[in-house]
């Protein structure tokens, strides 16, 4: 239980070369769930593992609980982590793989005892204490790797992409028991991923991270709601955002993009705060998520009228891929309860269809900056 | 019915080609099996042939039968009661088992913090070390025998030069056990470290277990070198017998003065040399297990 605090670090692997990690700033509150989210090779992992000690900082101070950690090891940081292939003691029983922090420790025998049928009791993993973790299945051997880090008292909680070595069915399994853990815990979690999902399914707030650099810090509703930037607007959510290079217009009060020919209104909270920033007619990026997109009957102004590429029928919705009348493509997600069986038969392959961006959830960025314009 | 007949029709065919292959497969068996049984007898003639000669009691010549006329453990009493060959077998010994210790430590701290660490000038170590390693290790015998006899540790406290010898460069014998421990995950040092192991515990507590293998390989290599070494202990020992290795003292029986009195004893000497190596390995050997790390990370 504790804070930790990010004050400009940086990561350089070699000098001379663009750093892994850059002006990393960020204060994680008390019992706070922070998820570090990006593609591979953005730094979200060096972040962790400088937080845990097992790479040293080139440059700023992390502090844990107010204490500057810079250049403690990770023995004395008291942390706790989760790695992603579960660096499980292959010699020792599940017992003691989870008893060996405290064995290290030197604790009295029974109170080792007690911790560890606790954990592992909260973990379902009783009955498979005294074997060794080669005679475990991947869920099992991931309950163990938690388990061991649960028996600790740590200040933080450090998990590095815990879930990404199991199967699509056990890791969404394994999420929600994380969610479950994490009330029993009760600590501070740091949380390492590449899957938007989990951050967003998981974090209180999520670290947006790219090249090395923090793309925006927010809760799952901000992110999406509110992306920072083109980056994290096309990262978070699936299938990703649609984009477009439009003319934004501004005509007797109102505000108008062009996509593909068609003319559609901003309207609702969009079309207010476009007017509030003195917003003029200008060239914009305009982003559209793919469950916005609405499916219309008639051609008209405000439509693209386009043809089916790609149907993938995904049980409750399908993902129309569609291309536009300037060959450009499209996603658009639709429901299946809104659809006759007649209308979903006819969707193959060049099936005509008209689409149209209610104005309300546009997204709006800067071609330039790739900046969001409205916030 | 109509499925039960054509099973009949298809077996025969079947079973004919299937005879050709048996037999076929016989006969390559049988071939290969002859030129095993060949190749045993070759490889244990000498073994046989010592044992029996150290137990032959009518004359201490070689002889043109390999058969015994009379049994008797006479050639062992007079090596130990009447030869200095306890003496050398107790240096020997010593020497195998401080080398297989030192040699256990050297070379596993060096592979272990080659394969972990990185620090500069690693690179340039592994090279320059294996480079080194090439040429042979006789180059430095007369530099070697200089600094020792200046030392004090040639004649009879060449078991200590020895010693010394045997263990100084075996560090650079690091690619074997480094290569085993690069198999081993870096991320369960991690894990431990991040547990509250220090890197001594780490390897200790969590490597260590898991070399088993690699351990036992070193410790036989280790002990095995003085038992097998003649070159450079005889540079070494200088003809004084309080310092001498088995093979160096016994090499003397072969001399042409020696040999028709020394023969048979020389073979029950090579026997006695030969217990405590095979005991060791017969001892080790069931430690050798495979598969000590399934199940630590994700395959």
């Amino acid at each position: 239980m504790a804070t930790v605090k990010f004050t400009n670090v940086q990561k350089i692997y070699e000098k001379g070369q663009t750093p892994a990690v850059a002006d990393f700033n960020l204060e994680i509150a008390d019992k706070e769930f922070i998820v570090l989210v990006g593609p591979s090779g953005c730094g979200k992992s060096t972040t962790l593992r400088m937080l845990a000690g097992l790479e040293d900082i080139s440059g700023g101070t992390i502090e844990i609980d107010g204490e500057v950690v810079n250049d403690l090891q990770p023995r004395d940081r008291n942390i706790a982590m989760v790695f992603q292939n579960y660096a499980l003691y292959p010699h020792l029983t599940v017992f003691e793989n989870m008893a060996f922090s405290l064995r290290l420790k030197k604790m009295p025998q029974d109170e080792v005892y007690k911790r560890v049928t606790e954990a592992a009791e909260v973990l379902g993993i009783t009955e498979y204490l005294t074997r060794k973790p080669r005679a475990l299945s991947g869920g099992q051997r991931q309950r163990v790797a938690i388990g061991r880090a649960m028996v600790r008292d740590s200040k933080v909680f450090l998990m590095d992409e815990p879930l990404s070595n199991l199967d699509a069915k056990l890791r969404n399994q394994m999420r929600a028991e994380i969610i479950l853990l994490r009330e029993k815990i009760d600590s501070t979690f740091v949380y390492v991923t590449h899957d938007q999902t989990e951050a967003m399914t998981l974090g209180d707030r999520i670290v947006i991270m790219k090249d090395g650099f923090i793309q925006q810090v927010g809760t799952p509703d901000e992110v999406f709601d509110r992306p920072a930037n083109l980056f994290v607007a096309e990262f978070i959510g699936a299938p990703k955002m649609n984009i477009v290079r439009t003319q934004l217009i501004q005509e007797n009060g109102k505000y108008y993009v062009t996509p593909y020919g068609a003319k559609m209104e901003v309207d609702g909270e969009n079309g207010r705060l476009l007017k509030e920033k003195g917003v003029t007619s200008r060239e914009v990026i305009l982003g559209v998520r793919p469950e916005h997109i609405a499916l219309v009957a008639e051609s008209a102004e405000n439509t693209i009228d386009s043809t089916i590429l790609v149907n993938e029928m995904m049980g409750s919705e399908l993902h129309l891929h569609v291309r536009t009348p300037d060959g450009e493509k499209l996603i658009a997600r639709t429901p299946t309860v809104n659809l006759t069986h007649e209308e979903r038969n006819k969707m193959h392959t060049g099936y005509p269809i008209h689409l149209t961006f209610p104005g309300k959830v546009m997204y709006f960025f800067d071609p330039e900056t790739e900046k969001n314009l409205l916030y | 019915m109509a499925k039960k007949i054509a099973n009949e029709n298809a077996n025969p065919a079947r079973t004919k080609r299937s005879m050709g292959v048996k037999v076929g497969r016989r006969i390559s068996n049988t071939f290969v099996y002859i030129v095993l049984i060949l190749m045993t007898v070759i490889w244990l003639f000498p073994f046989f042939g010592i044992v029996l000669e150290s137990f032959r009691v009518e004359t201490p010549q070689q002889v043109s039968y390999l058969w015994p006329k009379e049994f008797g453990w006479d050639n062992y009493y007079k090596l130990f009661n009447e030869t200095d060959f306890m003496r050398w077998f107790i240096n020997t010994g010593f020497m195998g088992i401080c080398t297989a210790f030192l040699q256990v430590f050297f070379i596993l701290s060096v592979s272990y913090t080659l394969s972990r660490m990185r620090f500069k000038g690693r690179k340039f170590l592994m090279n320059f070390m294996l480079i080194l390693g090439m040429f042979p290790g006789f180059l430095t015998m007369i530099l070697i025998y200089k600094v020792f006899a200046e030392a004090g540790l040639t004649m009879e406290m060449a078991p200590v030069g020895l010693i010394i010898v045997y263990c100084a460069s075996s560090g650079m014998g690091y690619y074997v056990s480094k290569g085993f421990f690069d198999t081993i995950p870096k991320s369960l040092d991690e894990a431990a470290r991040v547990d509250g192991a220090t890197r001594f515990q780490v390897f200790y507590k969590v490597i260590m277990p898991m070399a088993k293998p690699i351990v036992i390989y070193t410790i036989l290599m280790g002990f095995m070198a003085p038992w097998g070494d003649f070159m450079t202990a005889s540079y070494i020992i200088h003809e004084n017998s309080e310092g001498m290795n088995v093979a160096v003292g016994m090499y003397e029986w072969l001399s042409k003065t020696n040999l028709n009195t020394h023969y048979t004893m020389f073979c029950a000497g090579g026997v006695v040399v030969a217990v405590p190596v095979t005991a060791l390995f017969l001892m080790l050997q069931k430690y050798y297990v495979e598969g000590v790390t399934g199940g630590a990370v994700k395959g």
